[in-house]
């Protein structure tokens, strides 16, 4: 049978379901490993999950659609989470959102057809000074204004990444490379 | 007692006020020789009824034709003479959504009470102001669904919008979902 | 005697239990506080938070249903302030409830229309729209409707702490909560209905009775289940001439108000379209012709009394289903043995359970459970041999699980099945030692089992000494053999010692045990094994072998088979014989009785000229090599009496209508012995008839009148007949072991047949059909009488037959493929399903399909009890055709019907 699972991540598994005292509190970092595998949470990989944890389908289910940070589509290959709380809200969230249109054609929720963005509104990430941001995989961009949004994008569907990246920012920082 | 209390009860006062119709009457009537016939020639003549009137029972339909009950059955519940027995399903096509499939009246045992229309969360029952419904078979009297849906047309010509949503606080009130499997049996 | 401590609720005093919840100390003093969530049968998850009380020196208020008592605690839930916060919450639920309740089928029974009624709220300060789910499809059985759902959890957590199904999840969260199963599929599950049941609101309901009812038009019968031996209480709710649907209440029954899916939806065959209505003969023209009571059964008794004459009552035999109440069964046979005169009369216990029956009987000296369902869930280990108990006996496992997760049980098994997680609970999952046993090994396993009695020096000190002779001479026999092929020794020895180092530990056999050849002789080496261990006479230890049939337990005690009087007593039995003289005025018949598989021969050899079958479809229910049509068709008189017109009762001369359970009065007899009432939910449909009141009419007219009033007048005469049922409580005790029997067998009695109790037996053969196919009951299906039921037929409405998904995927079989079965004596053609617990190198296919596999026929009898081993079979599997549509998710519509 062919797994939602490449061989790497197969072999991380019995490590990772060994470090909790339960089976099933290795729920959480398998998913994650399922979405770092396939950007998303099919419904293959929630069934092997199961399986490996002793769990039923519906359990895992539950559990993924009770957090927002899963994914249960593909999504596309660049994920622009856009801050909506309050302190971004106030500085313009609704006219990112709106620049964000003008540039790709996409509303909160949908993928461009080239299947390389995903739009998608989420609750406060943090940079509360300098809204409004948006993420975009792992790279904050605050301070948006349509130009600097625009050239983003660009940059981003370009070369994958942006110069304009400020993130992401950690506590305590990592350890330099 | 008072002065009041004690005129009054000299006077015969309540008797007065008791005999006030047929005073008056005697007094147009008899004295004033003012002979206007209070006969009515029924069948030729009709009373006005009043706009309370309770009569034949009906089952009402909306703008679009659909009929409003739902078949909830409350209206059996309600009826203190066992007149009404209501038979619901699932409506064909449209699973999920409740209606009435068959519907029956005795009406040879309705008291005409009302209780029915007070109890139909839908509106969909009504009295009409039909009485003339003597009939030689009894069995005449036992109306079924589309006898009493026709009782329905011919006495509310004007029909009720049928809204989507019952009341905007009311999520889903027999809206039917189409296009799923039905139900087993 | 646990801690009681003392509190005050609402200004009465009451002494309750340590550990007792405020609110069920509450409602005992009738103090009802309002809840969703708290079910007495679920830990407390108060998420509801309709339970607020007011507890003194607390700061806030306490939810009833998690807070346990402690002593002087003073609780008050009737003070402004908690009738303020239960007003609150109402507000809270109802600001999303729909107030659809005139569809809503819930309407009248509805605990939040209850409490708002209680509450009264005119008004509510939530002025948005209602949330709105999209509505989907579900599933064929159960209906979802979430707008109504108020969140409980009751039922996902009913599906995993009773039922262990895990096939409920709550997705999402806060407002949007909705109950689903896996990832929007349609729900596939056990179909138990507890979610149904237990359900507050009309959020989940039931798709078979949706929108037939309301609660206070349904006139409720209590009774008892008629598919299988747990012997569950039912309320039959019907209205008018129709079963609209099936309900248990909790705290009722030996079932405690759980079902399985067969007892809750399985009820719609009692309103078949097909029942018989009339009785049916056989006329010039070959073809049966309804006719009136009146005119058949003068002209039924004139033949039966003149084969009589003729041919001697021995002509004439008998054969009932286990399926029908004791009354009917006692009738049955007191009918055949004075109204007829024959000894020759059987009942479907004989398919398996006489086996256990006779073994129980042989050595503990009673036939009966010496334990109970509770000794099952107080026990701290439990041995399941071939028992497949979900599916043959869901209510027993739901006794199981409780052991195994409240109680903390080992639960041991030597079963086919191995463990993996599906959508259907499977018991194998919670074990903690599991031997896989291939099919028709489980004889073999049991023997090894007994041999790691010994090897493991686990034999009880005092029964050496006491018993020297018997204890050397079964070790002698029992270590000679090697420890089964293919079984994991280890596995075994190790079960053997976790079972024999508990306080109390049950055992629980099945029909994979009982219906493999070998059944009779392994239920008596498992009690070996009970007395080796020294526990067979100690409380909370016993044999409990579980019945496929409901009453089958009945039928061996009510004497409906050829070796037994009513008793049960041996037909040889001077003193019993005596007192069924007595009691009936009249001596049974001493004659060998012929069994089933005997009377056939006889019908065949043109011995026996006429059969009376009641209940049963032995053309059906034996293989074809058993040859019952040809059989039967050689008889002079055959006479059915039926509910359908079943293949047995297409050959007869006479079909007499009869009532199902639902239309009876009477009692069964559960697989532990508890005699439970059946009343009747219906009238007669048609001009059916009691079969006890048909054979009591034929009686008359034969000149031997057998009269009674009612069911009740037949109760008592058996109450009289039959010591064990004597005392009729809701609490009977459970049978004792009778020392005189141990002690006799323990000398002389268990030498008789050692040889052959502990020899290898027949080695599987290694022919050129390597694959081992089971026949057996399945979750939604038992015997012919549920695929009428359209219910089920809604969840499986043809026989596949099921692989592990490895071997298919090495024959290259997908999902609804067709492959050809073939033995060494035919072969047939089905189609294919997958399951991961049925193991690599085996096949299962449902018993209540049998007609599929009717080219593959095998038969052995058992020499000694002579039951029909027909469930294991050897066969080599070939794919012949893909299953294109059929194979896909949706479920098939069956037309008929309402």
């Amino acid at each position: 049978m062919t797994s939602a699972f490449s061989k790497a991540a197969q072999e991380r598994i019995p490590g990772i379901i060994a470090r909790y005292a339960e089976k099933r509190g290795a729920l959480l970092p398998l998913l994650w490993l399922a979405q770092e595998e396939q950007g998303y949470v099919s419904e293959e990989a929630m069934k092997e999950i199961a399986g490996w944890l002793d769990l039923t389908p519906p359990q895992v289910y539950e559990t993924v659609t009770f957090y927002t940070m899963y994914n249960r589509r593909p999504i596309g290959k660049y994920h622009i989470q856009v801050c909506r709380s309050l302190m971004c809200a106030l500085v313009g969230t609704d006219n990112l959102l709106g620049w964000i249109h003008a540039k790709l054609g996409i509303k909160t929720g949908q993928t461009t057809p080239d299947g390389l963005f995903t739009l998608s509104q989420v609750e406060c990430l943090g940079s509360c000074g300098t809204g409004p941001m948006m993420q975009i995989n792992d790279d904050y961009y605050e301070r948006l204004t349509q130009d600097k949004t625009n050239r983003v994008l660009d940059d981003v569907k370009r070369e994958g990444k942006c110069p304009l990246a400020t993130g992401p920012f950690m506590f305590p920082e990592p350890a330099q490379k | 007692m008072s002065v009041a209390d004690l005129v009054k009860t000299f006077t015969f006062y309540e008797i007065l006020v008791g005999m006030k119709a047929t005073i008056t009457v005697f007094i147009q009537r008899i004295i004033l020789r003012n002979r206007k016939a209070i006969t009515l020639q029924y069948p030729h003549e009709k009373r006005d009824l009043p706009g309370s009137y309770r009569g034949m029972i009906a089952l009402l339909k909306y703008d679009d034709g659909v009929e409003k009950c739902v078949g909830c059955d409350l209206c059996e519940a309600a009826c203190p003479s066992r007149v009404i027995t209501v038979i619901s399903a699932e409506v064909e096509g449209e699973p999920a959504k409740r209606y009435a499939k068959e519907y029956y009246m005795d009406m040879t045992r309705c008291l005409f009470c009302g209780l029915c229309v007070d109890a139909c969360p839908v509106d969909a029952l009504a009295m009409t102001k039909e009485y003339e419904w003597a009939r030689y078979n009894k069995r005449d009297l036992r109306l079924d669904k589309p006898q009493l849906l026709a009782l329905g047309d011919r006495n509310f010509p004007v029909r009720e919008k049928k809204l989507e949503f019952q009341h905007p606080n009311v999520a889903y009130f027999n809206i039917g979902h189409k296009n799923l499997p039905h139900k087993a049996s | 005697m646990a801690e009681m401590v003392t509190i005050l609720i609402d200004g009465k005093p009451i002494e309750v239990e340590k550990g007792t919840l405020v609110i069920e100390a509450a409602r005992r003093i009738g103090v009802m506080i309002p809840h969703f969530c708290y079910h007495p049968k679920l830990k407390p998850d108060a998420n509801c938070r309709m339970c607020l009380v007011e507890v003194e020196k607390m700061p806030k208020l306490q939810t009833s249903c998690s807070t346990v008592v402690a002593e002087g605690m003073v609780v008050r839930t009737n003070t402004p302030v908690v009738d303020e916060a239960h007003k609150s919450v109402l507000e809270f639920i109802l600001a999303n409830h729909p107030l659809d309740c005139p569809i809503c089928d819930q309407g009248g029974r509805c605990d939040l229309q209850d409490f708002s009624h209680r509450y009264t709220p005119t008004g509510s300060q939530f002025t948005d729209t209602k949330r709105v789910y999209e509505k989907g499809f579900f599933s064929p059985l159960i209906e979802k409707e979430m707008n109504r759902c108020v969140s409980c959890l009751r039922c996902v957590r009913y599906c995993d702490e009773i039922m262990d199904v895990k096939a409920l999840a709550n997705a999402a969260r806060s407002t949007m909560t909705e109950i689903v199963h896996f990832a929007g599929h349609p729900l596939d599950c056990e179909f138990c209905g507890g979610c149904v049941q237990i359900c507050p609101v009309g959020a989940i309901t039931s798709r078979l009775s949706m929108y037939e009812f309301r609660p206070w038009m349904m006139k409720r019968a209590d009774t008892t289940c008629g598919y299988c031996g747990d012997g569950c209480s039912l309320i039959l709710e019907t209205r008018g001439e129709k079963v609209i649907e099936v309900m248990s209440s909790h705290g009722n029954g030996r079932n405690n108000g759980d079902l399985c899916a067969k007892g809750f939806f399985g009820y719609q065959y009692v309103n078949h379209e097909d029942r018989l209505t009339t009785p049916l003969v056989r006329q010039a023209d070959g073809n049966l012709h309804p006719v009136t009571w009146d005119e058949v059964l003068p002209v039924l008794a004139e033949r039966l009394t003149q084969i009589k004459l003729a041919h001697g009552a021995d002509a004439i035999g008998g054969l009932i289903s286990a399926r029908c109440t004791n009354e009917d069964l006692y009738l049955f046979q007191k009918f055949m043995r004075l109204a007829i005169g024959s000894n020759h009369l059987d009942s479907t216990a004989r398919y398996g359970h006489v086996n256990a029956a006779r073994a129980l009987r042989r050595v503990q000296g009673t036939n009966r459970w010496t334990v109970s369902y509770e000794d099952i869930v107080q026990a701290d280990a439990l041995l399941l041999i071939g028992t497949q108990v979900t599916a043959a006996n869901p209510i027993v496992g739901l006794k199981v699980k409780e052991a195994v997760k409240k109680h903390g049980a080992t639960l041991l098994t030597l079963e086919t099945l191995v463990p993996s997680i599906e959508t259907t609970s499977n018991i194998t999952n919670l074990s903690a030692l599991h031997v896989a046993v291939p099919p028709g090994r489980h004889a073999a396993a049991v023997r090894g089992l007994v041999k790691a009695a010994f090897d493991e020096n686990l034999v009880d000190a005092a029964l050496s000494s006491r018993a020297g002779d018997y204890v050397s001479r079964i070790r002698a026999a029992a270590t000679a053999l090697p420890y089964p092929e293919g079984l994991d020794e280890a596995a075994l020895r190790a079960v053997a010692k976790a079972f024999a180092g508990a306080r109390r530990g049950v055992i629980l056999i099945g029909q994979d045990l009982l219906q493999a050849p070998g059944g009779h002789e392994s239920a008596v080496n498992l009690l070996d094994f009970l007395l080796l261990l020294g526990k067979l006479t100690q409380p909370g230890w016993g044999l409990a072998p579980l019945t496929e049939e409901n009453n089958e337990q009945g039928a061996v005690e009510m004497g409906a088979t050829a070796e037994y009087l009513p008793g049960p007593a041996d037909v040889g039995d001077a003193a019993a014989r005596t007192q069924i003289a007595g009691a009936w005025k009249d001596q049974p018949p001493a004659s060998q009785g012929m069994h089933l598989l005997e009377m056939l021969d006889a019908a065949r050899a043109g011995t026996l000229k006429a059969m009376l079958i009641v209940g049963e479809n032995p053309v059906r229910s034996l293989p074809l090599s058993a040859k019952a049509a040809s059989a039967l068709e050689k008889l002079d008189l055959l006479v059915v009496q039926e509910l359908f017109l079943t293949e047995t009762a297409k050959l007869a001369d006479v079909v007499l209508p009869a009532c199902s359970y639902a239309e009876k009065t009477g009692t069964f007899t559960n697989s532990e012995g508890f005699v439970q009432k059946v009343r009747p939910g219906l009238e007669p449909v048609g001009d059916s008839r009691p079969d006890w009141e048909i054979l009591s009419s034929l009686s008359v007219m034969m000149g031997y009148p057998l009269e009674y009033g009612d069911a009740k007048e037949i109760l008592k005469e058996i109450r009289a007949v039959i010591p064990g049922y004597r005392v009729l409580g809701a609490k009977p005790e459970p049978a004792q072991v009778a020392a005189k029997s141990v002690e006799q067998y323990l000398t002389r009695g268990f030498a008789e047949d050692l040889p052959a109790r502990y020899s290898a037996g027949a080695a599987p053969k290694a022919n050129s059909h390597r694959w081992a196919l089971a026949v057996g009951q399945t979750l939604f299906h038992s015997g012919a009488m549920s695929t009428k039921a359209q219910g089920l037929l809604e969840l499986q409405h043809e026989g596949k037959l099921i692989m592990n998904p490895a071997d298919a995927q090495r024959l290259g079989i997908a999902d609804g493929d067709r492959v050809r079965l073939t033995s060494t004596s035919g072969e047939a053609t089905v189609p294919v399903t997958m399951l991961g617990r049925i193991p690599e190198g085996t096949l299962f296919f449902p018993e209540s399909f049998r007609e599929a596999l009717a080219g593959l026929p095998s038969m052995t009898p058992d020499p000694v009890t002579g039951v029909p081993y027909c469930k294991q079979l050897r066969v080599s599997v070939d794919k012949v055709g893909t299953g294109g549509a059929s194979s896909g998710p949706p479920p098939a519509r069956i037309a008929g019907g309402k």
